[in-house]
């Protein structure tokens, strides 16, 4: 079982950057029917989300997000020794995004950067991996950004998709401390599910077939570049393989649901969450809910979802969080951590992109 | 468990009256049977009879009986 223990490393702030413009499924009435949509909301829980404009990028809602973090938490930029990107929606086919925000925030040349290519299990995995650096290095400071921008690359017609994915960038502060402090993480993988979640064209496989649209099985039309996912078997596996994942954790560890004052998990839909919930005994008021106003925002989900729980909470007060995420991949996995509620920022909203990014014509470099 | 037993927890999960299937009915001629209703029939099959029921054996059910044999 892979299971790390990351001793006297704690996270030592989260933030979270959305952009301004409003999408909700009741928009889509015209288009989908009003029973459907109305399915749709019932199913999945939401009620709106975020999306960013045409050339705004997850990169640029969590540059946002790391540069709130570092200022409101005094932190010296020149002490960060790390910054990790969890993305599918990079800025550039290369070079990885997370080069474009050290740039941007002016981060030293003493930084290891790159992404890592994860969905919804990015924040998860990114922990995992930023905190394996750090406890065989001397870095003291480390940040991990994640985000996505799923829905530019959507069928607009795909009523499985196009009314789901909200949009966030998220950033949090991993430190090295002398505090009685812990990070557990158990991860696992499934590529026997890379079909269920997939954009199967445009990449190096298959990079220019026609974009043709074709009827799928559910009865969606969609050509080879629109990302597919295949909702039962999705369905299936996380109501399985996460509470599985979950009770081995508690095993592990020696815990239980009692031990935790909060179930971040990754904002899948309602009626995943609801299935987990009942399985794993959770009481519904420590199992904060944020897709009603922010959808599904992939890996950046469970910090939006403590960012909008306890961002605006005056107490100083210590939460045992335990985390799951679980998704495209497959990738799945479980870490719980302690953070005290003031170092949970609360989410702000950004439209600012990079416009010196935006490259019009090979001729400008 | 009996056929019939079956048959009504299967009406219950897609909200259909008693009465409405027959084994030899067509899944495709449900209206009732759709996505939701499918992750409604994944969540039955786990809670009453602990059985994991995935995408693929969805897609290879094509009558009510399919369904039936699979609620061992």
């Amino acid at each position: 079982m892979a299971i790390f223990v990351f001793d006297k490393i704690k996270i030592a702030g989260m933030a979270c950057a959305i952009p301004k413009n409003v999408i909700r499924p009741d928009d889509f009435k015209e288009k989908f029917g009003e029973e459907e949509v109305e399915k749709f909301k019932q199913m999945t829980g939401i009620t709106e989300s975020r999306r960013t404009d045409l050339h705004q990028t997850a990169g640029d809602l969590c540059f946002s997000a790391a540069e709130y973090l570092l200022k409101e938490k005094g932190i010296d930029k020149s002490t960060i020794g790390a910054l990790v990107m969890g993305t599918q929606s990079p800025d550039y086919r290369k070079p990885s995004t997370s080069f474009i925000i050290h740039k941007r925030m002016g981060l030293s040349e003493e930084t290891a950067v790159f992404d890592i290519n994860l969905g919804c299990s990015s924040v998860l995995y990114g922990i995992q991996v930023v905190a394996s650096m750090m406890m065989s290095s001397n870095i003291s400071k480390a940040l991990l950004v994640s985000g996505d921008t799923g829905s530019k690359l959507t069928n607009q017609s795909d009523k499985s998709k196009v009314m789901l994915g909200g949009e966030a960038g998220v950033a949090l502060l991993l430190e090295k401390t002398e505090e009685e402090s812990k990070i557990t993480s158990l991860v696992r993988s499934n590529g026997e599910g890379y079909r269920y979640l997939i954009t199967p064209a445009g990449g190096y496989r298959n990079m220019n077939p026609p974009r043709e649209e074709v009827m799928c099985k559910d009865g969606i039309k969609r050509t080879l570049y629109d990302p597919f996912m295949m909702g039962t078997s999705v369905f299936t596996f996380t109501v399985f393989d996460v509470p599985k994942a979950m009770k081995d954790f508690f095993k592990e560890t020696g815990t239980g649901v009692d031990d935790y004052d909060c179930f971040a998990f990754h904002q899948a839909n309602l009626y995943i969450l609801k299935q987990i919930g009942k399985k794993m005994k959770i009481p519904a008021e420590k199992m904060p809910l944020t897709l009603p106003t922010y959808g599904n925002t992939s890996g950046a989900s469970p910090i939006v979802t403590l960012c909008d729980t306890y961002g605006k909470c005056k107490e100083n007060k210590d939460l045992n969080v335990l985390m799951s995420a679980f998704g495209i991949g497959l990738s799945w996995g479980v870490t719980s951590f302690h953070i005290n509620t003031a170092d949970i920022l609360p989410v702000i909203e950004d439209d600012s992109w990079f416009e010196e990014g935006l490259i019009n014509s090979p001729a400008e470099l | 468990m009996t056929n019939e037993e079956k048959i009504a927890m299967l009406e219950d999960v897609l909200e259909l009256d008693g009465g409405t299937l027959k084994p030899e009915t067509e899944l495709s001629s449900i209206e009732e049977y759709d996505s939701m209703a499918k992750l409604s029939l994944i969540v039955m099959m786990d809670d009453e009879f602990g059985k994991k029921l995935t995408g693929e054996q969805i897609f290879k059910f094509k009558t009510v009986k399919d369904i039936l044999d699979f609620m061992e």
